[in-house]
């Protein structure tokens, strides 16, 4: 009872969030300069062309109008049709207004999903590539404030953050990919294109799981739990494993949540140096096509993703402490 | 007042060293090793990134083809005083990385404070008044949160022409969000103790209880880790440069050397290398500064200094 109330009331706060969201991207690609209208048809169409096309994408109506009519749909699930990509999913931003080969405009909830499994697929290669290497070294930290382990995790973190993916990227590319011939670089004919990509956004997690985790666990092994466990008679490496761990994972899950849409961010970034064929790369192609369905509905989507992967996250936190309340 | 107003931060028992607990944060970062090194390097970079190409002859802009595409220092066919090579167009990779970190900083450090102020005003008032105020800001600021903020600035810099001020605008309306949390989840364990009552009981406006007494308390702690901010958002402006969106060529910065010298990465590997390890150096440099002020904040937040 108490998990359905929770979920009910995280539901509407979810709804609340997306109906902000889109108000806002909404607006703002309404307010700055860049008519759609003309990018579409061409820059050489003449006026009454780029008139029609406004009129036909309903680009016309006044805002708040266009604006009710959008999340009618939305409300319908439909995120709309995108105003460049045909379904073939080749871009034709740039083709004649009298062109007559156009094909029929794709639709944004299709053109997301379709991208999405690729980019889930590098995200999970990444997190995977950053447990590995940053809970046993932000476990040892947390265990020994202040000594070499702790440190060696303080420094590491350090760098990682101080890194620019980009040139990450393109240092890593020149290095195992063209130099040393280890790994594929651009573009995607298979898993192992997936790599690169993953261990460049592994960097970029990297710092974070380790701040969190040598915090937490060098907290929860102050706890009295902790300190009494040898009077228990339970030995270090399962006092550590199992009860010093698991507590200091909740930060861990938690952290996730909220720095989402950083890693979003750098999948972007990622997936455009790498020209992985993803969510992100749609999204730059989107903003710079100005494929306003396009970028709403990604807008959309990330908030809608973002609600739910918070309540998991809490829902997570709640069956690993059954203490908390939310 | 002060007295009451040490108390809420920190037990001031067995504190040694400085009277306020903000003292004792810096003098607790200042005992560490790697804020030592971290502060003296990033300063060292700092300083020579505003006075050497003030007093230096070599233009960062001037294009020189007897000079083009040198290696850098060690090896083979380096020329003094190109230390980090030339570019394809002759201009000194080293120059450019240095007004490359001028304007890093510049947008850096405007941004962080903007969004400090912008976040930890709204976070302030939302904690203090409560009800359907903070109600409003907190759901907003769930809203900013769950838009990733490269979309919002490359959306927005798209289109727009890209200054310096647009720039720092952008990241900084989007980056307002966490510390308008943190500010309030701390004002809302402040605002019934009992300087703030007593205040009240004197007859203090609300505004000045919230500027004059609870910001001083509430505010430094978060400022101390605002220093990781300005790593973070150089970072964001090297991105934005990296993707075109950032301060406009021919003005040299980090994000634009780097993708104008991807064309040039078989032949010449210097001229995207250095700027990305000039960058690694001096953010790790700052981040080093960043993360030894937060550890002194967090134990003397939990009184153990």
């Amino acid at each position: 009872m108490f998990v359905l109330s929770f979920l009910l009331r995280r539901l509407l706060q979810g709804c609340l969030i997306i109906l902000l969201v889109s108000f806002i991207i909404f607006t703002l690609l309404r307010v700055v300069p860049g008519d759609p209208a003309r990018l579409i048809v061409g820059g050489m169409a003449p006026d009454e062309v780029v008139a029609m096309k406004a009129k036909e994408l309903g680009l016309d109506r006044p805002i708040p109008v266009q604006f009710l009519s959008y999340l009618a749909n939305l409300a319908t699930g439909d995120l709309g049709t995108s105003f460049v990509r045909p379904k073939s999913g080749a871009s034709l931003g740039g083709s004649a207004f009298n062109d007559q080969t156009r094909e029929e405009r794709a639709k944004v909830l299709e053109l997301i999903l379709n991208t999405l499994p690729m980019t889930l697929q590098l995200a999970a290669l990444a997190l995977a590539f950053a447990l590995v290497v940053a809970v046993p070294l932000g476990t040892v930290g947390g265990l020994y404030p202040g000594r070499w382990p702790d440190k060696l995790a303080l420094t590491l973190g350090s760098i990682c953050v101080s890194t620019p993916n980009f040139w990450l990227g393109i240092v890593l590319t020149l290095f195992l990919s063209v130099k040393m011939k280890l790994l594929p670089a651009i573009g995607y004919r298979g898993f192992s294109y997936t790599i690169l990509p993953a261990i460049v956004l592994a960097v970029e997690i990297v710092p974070f799981i380790l701040r969190t985790l040598t915090v937490s666990v060098a907290q929860v092994m102050r706890e009295e739990f902790i300190q009494l466990a040898p009077i228990r008679g339970l030995g270090r490496g399962r006092t550590v494993l199992k009860h010093a761990l698991g507590n200091a994972a909740i930060p861990l899950v938690n952290l996730l949540g909220v720095q989402l849409g950083m890693l979003l961010g750098g999948v972007l970034v990622i997936e455009f140096i790498f020209d992985y064929p993803g969510l992100g790369l749609l999204t730059i192609n989107a903003v710079l096509q100005r494929d306003f369905p396009l970028i709403q509905g990604i807008a959309v989507f990330i908030s809608v993703m973002f609600v739910v992967i918070n309540i998991l996250v809490d829902l997570i936190a709640m069956t690993i402490d059954p203490r908390l309340e939310y | 007042m002060t007295e009451i107003v040490q108390q809420s931060v920190a037990t001031p028992a067995n504190s040694k060293g400085g009277s306020t607990p903000t003292g004792r944060m810096l003098q607790l970062a200042a005992s560490r090793m790697d804020f030592r090194i971290g502060f003296l390097g990033f300063s060292l970079l700092v300083v020579v990134a505003i006075f050497l190409p003030l007093i230096s002859s070599i233009d960062p802009i001037k294009m020189s083809y007897g000079a083009k595409l040198l290696p850098p220092f060690p090896a083979e066919g380096w020329r003094w005083p190109y230390l980090l090579g030339t570019d394809q167009l002759g201009r000194d990779v080293l120059m450019r990385c240095l007004v490359g970190l001028r304007y890093s900083l510049l947008i850096g450090v405007t941004t962080v404070i903007l969004m400090f102020v912008v976040g930890c005003g709204l976070g302030l008032y939302a904690g203090f008044r409560g009800g359907w105020v903070d109600a409003v800001i907190m759901r907003l600021t769930d809203a900013q949160l769950s838009i990733p903020m490269i979309i919002l600035a490359i959306a927005i810099l798209g289109v727009s022409r890209p200054t310096v001020p647009a720039i720092i605008l952008v990241l900084g309306l989007s980056g307002w969000p966490l510390y308008a949390r943190v500010t309030r989840s701390v004002v809302l364990g402040e605002r019934n103790r009992g300087y703030v009552l007593g205040e009240r009981v004197l007859g203090a406006s609300d505004l000045r209880i919230m500027l004059l007494f609870v910001a001083p308390v509430v505010l430094p702690p978060i400022a101390f880790v605002a220093v990781l901010d300005i790593a973070r958002m150089m970072i964001f402006e090297s991105i934005l440069g990296f993707l075109g969106l950032g301060v406009q060529p021919p003005t040299p910065t980090f994000g634009n050397v780097i993708a104008d010298a991807r064309k040039y990465l078989l032949n010449a590997w210097w001229i995207a290398t250095m700027p990305g390890i000039f960058m690694l150096v001096s953010l790790t440099c700052l981040n080093l500064v960043g993360s030894a002020l937060e550890r002194a904040r967090n134990a003397v937040l939990r009184g153990e200094a």
